[in-house]
């Protein structure tokens, strides 16, 4: 069993790709007058917060792997390296994306760091590159334990998860409506993650997947795009910023603000950590069930349709 | 990657990407033409509100929004829009019109573009709210 395994970080190679085809979609949308929206400040936020995203990943990234090189020494299983194994690794990675980035959604500690990647109102290639600066302190590093204890190395598993994000890369497009049937049916595509970006009532908290689309249909969170509600992109309250900084940390503050006001039980300040975004102590903020209910009451022929049900 | 490669990459295609997007027009601020327009735009923020009156600025980059409960504010952020109620707010006199400090640290601050005549208009609405 041996700790230097190497493996290349993919994200740093994909990004000559990431530059050229964001212009390449660009002009897509400049010729064909279709295909997305692009806004100067706000695809520069986005890179900024790409580039803020790496070197977080840089000067913070031995604490996790410190973490995962721990459960490695402990563990006594050892799956090697085959090709079978990356690729058994690549998929149960991508269940534990799936649990991640569903925390990421329903408690609000998490969703704190996960905010930043739903602060633009546009839904285009650069918002792919719209990651957290902060992912370390949400300690989600532990939802990876399981496959290191079962015998993948570390560096097969941040291998993995860093495909992972590639894969998610394109999708961030309007460019595309659908793919094959086939693919929808079992792939993350641009269609299901356009959903996933919406602020609408009918897609709050839906399609958190990210390569394999089946797990939202496994665990009851699969709505699919529909053509009568078009994806409005953004947050519920949407940000009036363009400052990375602001940005990154936006909920962050909001989150200390209200754990810390006067008058407060224990248990109170500890949702306003970590119950779902929306929790307030008097009901006077709106979760995305309240949102949705309220959309009910207003709009009651949607019941029973996709994300109403 | 060498972290120089890495560095000169990242920050020539945020140079590229900028200025090409500049150069081309993306960086037009929104433009609210009419009050259904405001209205369309504050309801998609708002959902529960009903809007019962609206004041756009000369310049369409800004709209006073009188609802149920009191006044907001629906100004343009790049090429969509914010909007927030005037609840907890401080106003400051600038040569262009006036600048809303909202205390809230995701929407700091919204510069208003006024004639003379508008500011004193929606000072007034401001006050009275």
């Amino acid at each position: 069993m041996t700790d230097s395994l190497y493996f290349p970080d993919p994200t740093q190679l994909a990004v000559p790709f990431f530059i050229v085809a964001i212009l390449g979609e660009f002009l897509w949308i400049a010729i064909k007058g279709r295909g997305g929206r692009y806004e100067t400040r706000d695809a520069v936020t986005s890179l900024v917060m790409g580039a803020g995203s790496v070197a977080s990943g840089i000067l913070l990234g031995f604490l996790a792997y410190g973490f995962f090189l721990f459960l490695w020494r402990i563990t006594p299983l050892d799956l090697g390296t085959s090709v079978w194994v990356i690729l058994l690794c690549f998929v149960l990675d991508d269940l534990r994306y799936y649990w991640v980035h569903r925390f990421g959604h329903r408690v609000r500690w998490v969703w704190a760091s996960h905010v930043n990647h739903h602060s633009s109102q546009h839904y285009n290639l650069t918002t792919a590159l719209r990651q957290t600066w902060t992912g370390t302190f949400t300690l989600m590093m532990i939802v990876r334990a399981p496959l290191i204890l079962l015998g993948f190395h570390p560096a097969i598993v941040l291998f993995v998860g860093g495909l992972n994000l590639i894969y998610q890369f394109w999708i961030h497009t309007e460019a595309i409506n659908k793919m094959p049937r086939w693919f929808e049916a079992v792939m993350n595509t641009p269609s299901h993650h356009r959903a996933h970006h919406g602020r609408n009532a009918r897609y709050l908290d839906c399609n958190y997947a990210g390569v394999f689309i089946i797990w939202d249909k496994m665990f009851g969170t699969f709505v699919p795009e529909q053509d009568n509600d078009k994806v409005d992109y953004g947050l519920v309250h949407n940000i009036g910023t363009f400052n990375p900084l602001r940005v990154a940390f936006h909920e962050w503050i909001g989150l200390w603000k209200d754990v810390v006001q006067p008058g407060l039980t224990i248990r109170q300040r500890l949702a306003y950590a970590f119950a779902p975004p929306g929790y307030s102590h008097d009901g006077s903020r709106d979760t995305s069930e309240t949102i949705k209910a309220k959309h009910l009451a207003r709009t009651p022929s949607d019941a029973g349709t996709p994300g109403f049900r | 990657m060498p972290l120089e490669i890495l560095l000169i990459l990242v920050v020539g295609g945020i140079s590229v990407t900028a200025l090409l997007l500049h150069l081309s027009g993306r960086s037009n601020r929104r433009v609210m033409q009419t009050e259904e327009d405001v209205t369309a735009e504050w309801l998609r923020q708002f959902p529960d509100d009903f809007v019962q009156g609206v004041i756009v600025s000369l310049d369409g980059h800004s709209a006073l929004v009188q609802t149920e409960t009191g006044l907001g504010l629906l100004w343009s952020h790049g090429a969509d829009t914010v909007g927030r109620h005037l609840l907890d707010y401080d106003l400051v006199d600038r040569p262009e019109g006036f600048q809303i400090y909202f205390h809230d640290f995701a929407a700091p601050q919204a510069l208003l573009h006024l004639s003379p005549e508008e500011c004193k208009t929606w000072k007034n609405l401001m006050e009275r709210s």
